[in-house]
């Protein structure tokens, strides 16, 4: 740690462990109620679980992301952060407004809209600390006067993802034209401006693990930015089929959603040639296991499995079944909660001295678990949806009856799930097992260090 | 290429996509009102909206094939079942489905009976939406065959089909009739569907209720029965005493359609029919 304000991000981490932990306890409550009966009909049904376990995923990325900001906006700008107090202040009312959110939702409080179930003080809440967040980062480069390619890519994605986040804010009369809106919203942002957010993590992160030179990195940055969007803004045509849109979406979401997984290609391979071509100049590996294993499950989740299931003809067989939460899982897990992990363990040996650089075994024994048990989920929810698509949409076969033909797919979900959320118990446990002490580290910094002593409250607040 | 070029690229793509987007954006508001019947998009129906939203459906059910992944798709619901039938479900799901034998069980929900009706209006406005004639073949909610209507005869004498709920005396009749639909030998389904438009062997009995009611308050009129359900009764067992023109339903005055569900099918059974047909308005 180089900047004694980069501290904030311990406590945005933790706040993303914890919601991340509750998040699966919710998520293996969903699968088991695929198994069925349930005994919990009327007290925590499966709409409420599955409710609670996509947003706390919302949150718990948006917190390790904001977290991960904090870390790596003063090491690009080289400053402390323009405001501690204001960062912790948006870090107590974002936590405030996830939990209230989701206790709203045990009593059916919320939107009933996918993934936008906030309720709307919720929602202005979330703006509110959205624009914290962007002042203090904004401010903090500002007075900074260092504004890095790759921490510019990261802010104009948070920034782009708060201003996309305001038609979520708005009523609409006509369901169709409410989805069209919708996905503004949720394909801009993780098809879109998430990618954005990735893409700069995964920059920054190659930049200090290999020795990789910061013109090259940031010049194939820009490239991946631009293919990001000429497919992604177009693509999001693809959650256009079959709900009441003119045609013309069919061909332009076959077309641009067939060329969203060349930004993943390339980032895969910006991943592997900067390790490859520069090496390592940094001792921890485990971080290193973790930003490729994102570049390369991303390729995987969101490229493979989504290109899988994108084309029309494909899609109207597929549309609404197990593929899609398939993809989701995949997608989801490798682009945004592998970066988010990558930064998290990039950044904890700095903050909690007793950790080894490297990685402790735990550490591995994390990554491979819960990337095995996503891998197995991934082909559960694969294997589950094929089987559905066949039986239901194919040979006419009722819903209900469908699905118990396939709930051998299910049992093998619980396990799978299981495997993964050892993995992440291992992470949580590997987090919190050594208590932080932030210290600025004098050391072996290259760059000019803050001309004062880190200072927590003056001047800044 | 340096990383000037690069920086161009990068926003020089995405402006020009951006203006295509939002471009197609403008048209797509010229053609919703079109494609979505919005003239008919009535207080009801928004109400039914708001409904829809009020209870989470959409973390179970898809609709338009979004959604959770936990119940049937509800786009064509309304096409598929008449509001009667979908309203005696909204009253209690388990008087239709057995969660022992599907393994899951929609929890019974409380709604008022406004809600109810204006929640019906809603997938009724869904179902009418045009998008692009999706889903290719229509989506059932139960039943075990294969075939254009998802209909497996079921073998004399053989285990009930995995579609069938159990009979009970807590049942609702309509439900009984659903499964009597299903089962008779020979199956009703088997040459009845129950789409609009769909003819199998007999005439689809889609607004079958409708059609009977409007038949006997005719003017020209001059049948036993004195109303839709007894209509709907009598046609059930003696088929050839109202009958559908047309040659591939009947000949020299005699139906096509078996004449032997009076005497095969128990007067319960019969009540159990008449009742679920009476839904389809």
């Amino acid at each position: 740690m180089r900047y004694r304000s980069q501290s904030v991000a311990y406590w945005y981490f933790a706040v993303a462990m914890v919601l991340f932990g509750l998040q699966l306890v919710f998520g293996l409550l969903s699968a088991a109620k695929y198994l069925g009966p349930d005994p919990l009909l009327y007290i925590l049904p499966f709409d409420v679980t599955k409710v609670i376990h996509t947003n706390l995923l919302i949150v718990w990325v948006l917190t390790g992301f904001m977290g991960a900001t904090y870390w790596m906006v003063p090491d690009e700008s080289r400053t402390e952060l323009y405001s501690v107090k204001l960062a912790y202040l948006q870090l107590v009312l974002w936590t405030l407004m996830g939990v209230t959110a989701v206790v709203g939702y045990l009593f059916r409080y919320g939107t009933g809209n996918k993934l936008l179930e906030q309720p709307l003080p919720h929602k202005i809440v979330i703006v509110i600390c959205m624009l914290l967040f962007l002042f203090n980062i904004g401010m903090t480069i500002w007075k900074s006067k260092r504004f890095t390619t790759t921490e510019g890519v990261l802010v104009l994605g948070l920034g782009l993802a708060a201003v996309l986040y305001l038609p979520a804010l708005l009523e609409y009369e006509n369901y169709t034209v409410a989805i069209f809106y919708r996905w503004w919203t949720i394909h801009l942002w993780v098809e879109g401006v998430w990618e954005m957010i990735q893409g700069g993590f995964l920059a920054y992160l190659l930049i200090r693990l290999s020795g990789a030179d910061r013109e090259v990195m940031e010049k194939w940055l820009y490239v991946i930015v631009g293919l990001v969007f000429i497919a992604g803004i177009l693509g999001t045509a693809h959650h256009y089929y079959w709900v009441g849109v003119p045609a013309y979406w069919l061909p332009i979401g076959g077309i641009f959603s067939a060329l969203e997984p060349v930004a993943l290609v390339g980032m895969a391979i910006y991943a592997y040639s900067a390790m490859r071509r520069s090496g390592m100049s940094h001792p921890n590996t485990l971080a290193l296991h973790w930003t490729l294993g994102s570049a390369v499950f991303t390729l995987f989740g969101a490229g493979l499995l989504g290109l899988a299931h994108t084309f029309p003809d494909v899609n109207k067989w597929t549309h609404g079944t197990l593929i899609t939460a398939m993809h989701g899982h995949a997608a989801f897990y490798g682009a945004y909660a592998m970066i988010t992990l990558a930064m998290i363990s990039f950044a904890m040996p700095s903050m909690t001295p007793g950790r080894s650089e490297q990685g402790s075994s735990i550490g591995y024994w994390s990554f491979w678990l819960q990337l095995g048990g996503m891998f197995g989920m991934t082909l559960s929810f694969a294997t589950a949806g094929i089987g559905q698509v066949y039986l239901e949409r194919i040979l006419g076969m009722g819903y209900l009856d469908a699905q118990l033909k396939i709930q051998v797919h299910f049992v093998m979900l619980v396990v799978t799930g299981s495997i993964f959320a050892i993995g992440v118990g291992l992470f949580i446990y590997d987090f919190f097992r050594y208590a932080p002490r932030f210290e600025v580290d004098d050391g072996q910094t290259a760059g000019p260090r803050p001309a004062t002593k880190p200072v927590v409250t003056a001047a800044h607040a | 290429m340096n990383k000037r070029q690069a920086r161009l690229f990068a926003i020089g793509s995405t402006v020009i996509a951006t203006l295509a987007f939002l471009g197609l954006t403008i048209d797509s508001h010229r053609q919703f009102p079109k494609l979505t019947n919005a003239q008919n998009i009535t207080p009801a129906v928004t109400h039914g909206k708001d409904v829809w939203h009020k209870y989470n459906c959409i973390n179970c059910h898809t609709l338009f094939g979004e959604g959770a992944y936990y119940a049937p798709d509800l786009t064509k619901i309304a096409q598929h079942r008449g509001a009667e039938y979908l309203k005696a479900y909204m009253k209690d799901p388990s008087k239709f489905y057995d969660e022992q034998r599907h393994r899951r069980l929609m929890p019974k929900q409380d709604l008022t009976d406004v809600e109810i009706a204006d929640l019906v209006s809603f997938l009724d406005w869904v179902s009418k939406v045009d998008n692009q004639g999706w889903p290719p073949r229509p989506i059932l909610v139960t039943g075990a065959g294969v075939g254009p209507m998802g209909v497996l005869q079921a073998a004399a004498g053989s285990a009930p089909p995995p579609g069938a709920p159990p009979a009970g005396a807590d049942k609702s009749p309509i439900a009984l009739g659903e499964v009597v639909f299903r089962e008779a030998m020979p199956a009703c389904a088997a040459c009845h569907s129950l789409l609009p438009g769909a003819q199998m062997a007999g005439p689809s009995l889609a607004g079958v209720a409708t059609r009977a009611q409007e038949t006997v308050g005719s003017a020209d009129y001059t049948g036993d029965a004195k109303d839709a359900a007894a209509y709907l009764r009598e046609s059930i067992v003696q088929p050839s005493a109202h009958m559908i023109t047309g040659a591939m339903y009947s000949a020299s005055g005699v139906s096509f359609m078996p004449a032997t569900y009076g005497k095969d099918l128990t007067p319960d059974k019969i009540d159990h029919l008449v009742a679920y047909l009476m839904t389809f308005k």
